[in-house]
């Protein structure tokens, strides 16, 4: 793909016409015009060899760019929060997908020190979207001016990339669900697998054939039933925090932009924001008119020289008594 | 996905080395190429939070000194000055300028000039000035379509600017390809000379430094034809399904216009109708409609299956499932909607204007030749009521432009029955029709009745039969694409501009049809490319036609010329 590069072209006539606008001025240092072919073919690779950021360009210019980059507005810092949030939060759902991981495969130890580490990071997780998904709600606030629209493209992208997080945080979530299940199960069932207690099947139970409980037994079913209590008590947790998930989901739902429709076309948008801003025209000028036409309008002018006529006939009083 | 592809490689390359939030200023050509290739939720992955136009932009005071402007416009002296007036009192940090074809000299100097706050970081060329509406498809949509009807001594500046843009978009695409290709050109067109000669002066003189690329082992071509060398195709009703869209609704850049009917709900008023974004219609974009209709019932089948099983959650595991896979299920549901509001409303209008009557007399003058049956068919169509005033005049036009030569008197009849039956009808057009692309202007053998190979062929599937009565029709440029890769095309035909010559067979071929494409054949040269896999295709003109555009092209030419002669 062909490109071509006319910065170095454009740099030395912009320093030649500066100089005939300045003759007084010193010469600046040469932040581009250096004699390079006037014509540069690009190759497949990058061509932005002269594009220089603003702080590095010549002293003199930088005084003057200084003014330029104004401080951008507080809801940048917003928006920076949130993305940093969301980095983080996908930080922990690495160490939380090891942590399902261990916790699933099979181990000698009470593996309540897992259980606690897997409750902890989804907590935190849990937290950390839900924080950034109040801080995005709250970034699409009033005000009609142009950085509206740049606001809330900013919060549309941000809504898409936490909704992307939370679903991939739900399908960890159900997966390492669906696997706890099938674990409680086996443990119930007849096959031989060795599970986080190291209870033994009831198949051997079996050839006992005792008609009362043994002590054995006994022990046995209360070790089970607290294994099954703890489970089920570890499920419901994880399902609560789905649930608060798709809480989440639906309210970004509304800002994310479905793909492949109109809405994502970019001449639709401007052309709904030119239409928006003359409608938005059309509207002030109607109210400015029923403004100046209200009977409010009227009633003020008449109270006002209801009240001059009183305080003359006030003075009058005064004068004449 | 090849032009699309090459237009959003620009776009990545533009907005991936600048860092930070971006604004994106366009004009109102570059929109339409942006917005067929790049979608709004693309431009935000890449950190672009506001699209404007230049007009906006000047108008605003607001000043934005937290984004970077990336300004991607057309090299127009329009353009120039209103960026003069944007440099001069700039609203945002910096400034990266993309120009989508060659830029002059001058141009630079003025913006040289004035850059007095030094905010410009870069200026380049990247040469994307084409709308890459599919793989293979490519338009221009010059507003002065009608130019090339038209002599140029009626209106030199409408002509030259007509031109201009041509070669400035069929330049862009060879330096998008990185191809410097042999030109040939119709010989009968003078305007396609025009091209032809202006695009080989530019590639090999003026700008010879940019186009010389690496010499590849076969040489790319670009043919450069008449849209009157085939004024059939644009006139026939159509049966696959984006052709069938543009014919019966118009498709502008992917996008369709339901606003004006009836029965269409509210979100579908605007749909976009994208080979890259939808499956279905990739996969159907090219059927015909009867087979459509059996895959758009299959797939509404298939979604109430899905949204049925969707109504009966019995678990919490269920709702989870159904909360997480929402997002597909709503997409799905769009698409659904989309696609049966655009059957629908099609399936209306075919009802209404009796389109199936009518166009099988239309493919039968196209296709079979008979001049008597054709005649008592026409006729009485004519007579009957239901016919709209728009198809009476296509089928007086299409069979004025077979059977031209034979039976004269039949012909005035019908003439005459047309201005009488229709109130619109402005006298003359169908015979201004004929002299602009009549039998004897026309280089290419549209009926097959010229060449005995083609007429044995025409023999041949007479006695086969056809597979379906309305698609039996095959546009003219099948014929030359065969040419090209047989190495058939007679050089009396279709010369070579200047001194090249075509070594072996071309490896990419540009199409480019003045006047403008259809889908009809946009669709026969993506069916040939992925049939014959040797060769690429492209297809490209200075407007996507329908009927409805041909013929108000031509009254336009009909009206302007009859105005200049009468001066």
């Amino acid at each position: 793909m062909a490109t071509r590069n006319r910065t170095p072209l454009y740099r030395k006539y912009r320093d030649a016409l500066r100089h005939v606008r300045s003759p007084a001025g010193a010469p600046s240092s040469s932040g581009g015009g250096g004699g390079g072919p006037l014509i540069e073919m690009a190759s497949l690779l990058r061509s932005d060899r002269t594009y220089a950021p603003l702080s590095t360009d010549d002293p003199s210019a930088s005084s003057r760019g200084a003014v330029m980059v104004g401080l951008p507005p507080a809801w940048v810092d917003v928006s920076e929060e949130i993305s940093a949030n969301m980095q983080r939060a996908k930080m922990k759902m690495g160490e939380l997908a090891k942590a399902h991981a261990k916790a699933l495969m099979p181990s000698f130890g009470d593996g309540r020190d897992d259980q606690r580490a897997i409750e902890l990071l989804t907590h935190e997780i849990t937290d950390l979207l839900k924080r950034s998904e109040k801080r995005l709600q709250k970034l699409s606030m009033k005000d009609s001016s142009e950085d509206s629209n740049v606001r809330k493209n900013v919060q549309r992208s941000l809504a898409t990339d936490l909704q992307n997080l939370s679903m991939e945080f739900r399908r960890k979530q159900s997966s390492y669900l669906k696997q706890l299940r099938q674990q409680k199960e086996g443990q119930d069932g007849v096959d031989l697998e060795m599970n986080i207690n190291g209870s033994k099947s009831t198949f051997e139970d079996d050839e006992f054939e005792d008609v009362g409980f043994s002590e054995v037994q006994m022990s046995k079913l209360k070790k089970s039933e607290a294994f099954t209590r703890e489970r089920e008590r570890e499920i419901e947790q994880v399902v609560e925090s789905v649930n608060e998930l798709a809480q989440i989901m639906k309210d970004l739902s509304v800002l994310v932009i479905d793909q492949g429709t109109i809405i994502d076309r970019i001449d639709y948008n401007i052309q709904s924001v030119a239409a928006s801003v003359e409608e938005g025209c059309k509207e002030l000028q109607k109210a400015e008119r029923t403004q100046k036409k209200g009977g409010m309008v009227m009633c003020a002018t008449v109270l006002v020289i209801l009240i001059f006529i009183m305080i003359v006939l006030l003075i009058l009083k005064k004068i004449i008594f | 996905m090849v032009l699309i592809l090459l237009v959003r490689d620009y776009i990545d390359r533009m907005l991936h080395d600048i860092l930070g939030m971006k604004v994106l200023v366009l004009d109102p050509q570059t929109v339409g190429m942006l917005s067929v290739v790049y979608s709004q939720s693309d431009l935000l992955k890449k950190e672009v939070f506001l699209v404007e136009t230049m007009d906006n932009a000047s108008s605003s005071r607001e000043s934005m000194a937290h984004l970077k402007a990336v300004y991607f416009l057309r090299p127009s002296a329009d353009n120039v000055q209103k960026l003069r007036r944007h440099l001069a009192m700039p609203r945002f940090a910096e400034y990266h300028l993309f120009f989508s074809n060659i830029l002059k000299i001058q141009q630079i100097q003025i913006l040289a000039d004035s850059d007095e706050q030094e905010v410009v970081q870069q200026v380049q060329e990247f040469y994307a000035d084409f709308c890459a509406i599919d793989s293979y498809h490519f338009t221009l949509n010059i507003q002065n379509n009608h130019m090339y009807m038209l002599p140029t001594v009626v209106d030199p500046p409408g002509m030259r600017s007509f031109c201009d843009r041509a070669v400035d978009g069929i330049a862009s695409v060879f330096l998008a390809l990185k191809r410097r290709p042999v030109i040939r050109y119709q010989r009968t067109s003078d305007v396609a000379k025009k091209i032809a000669q202006e695009t080989a002066r530019l590639m090999y003189e003026q700008e010879s430094g940019l186009f010389d690329f690496r010499r590849t082992e076969n040489s790319s071509l670009l043919l450069v034809i008449d849209r009157r060398d085939d004024p059939v195709t644009p006139l026939l009703n159509q049966w696959t399904y984006q052709a069938m869209v543009h014919e019966l609704i118009g498709i502008e850049n992917n996008k369709v216009d339901l606003r004006g009917y009836a029965n269409v709900p509210k979100d579908q008023q605007e749909v976009v109708l994208s080979s890259v974004q939808d499956d279905f219609f990739r996969a159907n974009m090219f059927e015909n409609f009867g087979d459509l209709g059996m895959n758009i019932k299959r797939m509404v089948d298939d979604f109430q299956h899905l949204s049925k099983s969707s109504l009966n959650l019995q678990s919490i595991g269920d709702m989870a499932k159904f909360v997480s896979n929402y997002p597909e299920y709503r997409k799905t549901h769009g698409n659904v909607t989309k696609h049966v509001a655009l059957v629908s409303e099609m399936s209306r209008i075919v009802e209404e204007r009796r389109l199936m009557l009518v166009s099988q007399t239309e493919q039968e003058l196209a296709c079979t030749s008979g001049q008597a049956a054709a005649f008592e068919a026409v006729t009485s169509l004519l007579n009957n009521e239901s016919v709209s005033d728009i198809d009476r005049l296509r089928l007086v036009m299409l069979y004025a432009l077979r059977y031209e030569k034979e039976s004269p008197v039949q012909l005035m009849q019908l003439f005459n029955k047309l201005a009488s039956s229709s109130a619109k009808y402005k006298s003359g057009l169908v015979q201004f029709l004929l002299k602009q692309a009549g039998v004897d202007k026309r280089t290419g053998d549209l009926y097959g009745n010229r060449d005995l190979l083609n007429i044995a062929r025409n023999m041949a599937r007479g006695l086969k039969g056809v597979e379906n009565v309305y698609t039996q029709h095959q546009p003219l440029i099948v014929q030359t694409m065969e040419g090209i890769v047989k190495g058939r095309l007679r050089d009396v035909d279709y010369p070579l501009v200047g001194n090249h010559f075509q070594q072996g067979r071309p490896q990419d071929v540009v199409i480019f049809i003045v006047g403008g494409t259809t889908y009809e054949e946009a669709r026969s040269v993506a069916l040939y490319n992925a049939a014959n896999p040797g060769v690429r295709f492209f297809l490209g003109g200075s407007v996507v036609l329908n009927s409805k555009r041909f013929l108000e092209d031509l009254g336009e030419a009909h009206r302007i010329s009859k105005s200049s002669t009468t001066i």
